[in-house]
């Protein structure tokens, strides 16, 4: 395995869909940020947001190993 | 609790990583020699604390509290995430259990394989194997610990943690070959996804202005969250397995 190569395994794993929707959840959470406002719910209701999303992603990325057999 | 999940969090990561590790050395020690091995996972190591210390200081001294908070948990998810992905695959049978042994058992088949070195004369391959396997999985190890040590609070439990690990894997290390066949390292590394992604949520929400109902305590409840979600994710996953072995004659 080349350096590159390891190191993308590495830091990124074994994946593109696990990063990617990492990558996703982090975008539309800030986006969400930006919508809520710094006096809104995001104080209190913010990190939900991410978690669901994280999640979400989680999911998205073990949903190829259901239809594999 | 920020502490003990951080000591709990860095003694398992490291423990598990230093474990494969050691299952290289020992592979090579037994099958080469033990002076080659141990002079090429030493090397390993003298890299591996030079890594150490120039990136924990250079990523606390040049980034922002807030950004840092960021930063630290996206590193955290990208390696909590990966590991619970692949704890949940494991448990569902849908991958092969993580088992230091395997690698030790493969690692010594293949080196038999290689030429015996001339009496006398400094085994290079054997070095050169025992250190890329300890720098690979080394270098897994001082990220893990250099993100869980750079936030506010988090060197001491790290270290302790850290420091703890390498003594049980030694301990493991001078009892051989029958204590790597005996630890659940599918289980423990599930925990670990579980605890990196709970730290990641927790402090990639900080580092975006979010503040946590409960503070501290938020990374038990959060973890908690991950638990059930990733359990039922198993339970889907087998449950699917079971019907399609059903579904071929």
């Amino acid at each position: 395995m080349s350096a590159a190569r390891y190191l993308r395994k590495l830091v990124l794993g074994e994946t593109w869909s696990l990063p990617a929707g990492l990558a996703l959840a982090l975008v539309a959470t800030a986006l969400a940020e930006r919508l809520a406002g710094p006096q809104g719910w995001w104080p209190a209701g913010g990190g939900f947001v991410l978690l669901a999303l994280v999640l979400v992603a989680l999911t998205a990325s073990l949903a190829g190993a259901l239809k594999r057999r | 609790m920020a502490f003990t999940l951080t000591l709990v969090g860095a003694a398992l990561a490291v423990g598990l990583e230093l474990l494969e590790a050691l299952a290289i050395v020992l592979a090579v020690g037994l099958t080469r020699r033990f002076r080659d091995a141990v002079l090429g996972a030493a090397a390993a190591a003298l890299v591996l604390t030079l890594l150490a210390l120039v990136l924990g200081p250079l990523l606390i001294a040049r980034v922002p509290l807030e950004p840092l908070r960021l930063v630290i948990g996206v590193g955290l998810l990208l390696f909590g995430l990966e590991w619970l992905r692949k704890g949940v695959l494991r448990l569902a049978g849908r991958r092969s259990p993580s088992s230091s042994f395997r690698e030790f058992v493969d690692e010594r088949e293949a080196l038999e394989e290689l030429p015996a070195p001339a009496p006398g004369t400094a085994d290079w391959a054997a070095r050169a194997i025992a250190f890329k396997g300890v720098l690979l999985e080394g270098i897994e190890v001082i990220l893990i610990v250099t993100v869980l040590a750079a936030r506010p609070g988090g060197l001491a439990p790290a270290m302790i943690g850290s420091a703890l690990a390498l003594l049980a894997v030694l301990a493991v290390g001078y009892r051989l070959r029958a204590p790597l066949q005996r630890i659940p390292e599918t289980h423990l590394k599930y925990v670990v996804g579980i605890v990196l992604s709970a730290f990641g949520v927790f402090f990639a929400a900080e580092g975006l202005g979010a503040s946590w109902p409960f503070d501290d305590l938020a990374l038990a409840y959060i973890a908690l969250i991950v638990l059930a979600v990733s359990q039922a994710q198993v339970a889907v996953l087998t449950r699917g397995e079971r019907r399609q072995a059903k579904a071929v004659p």
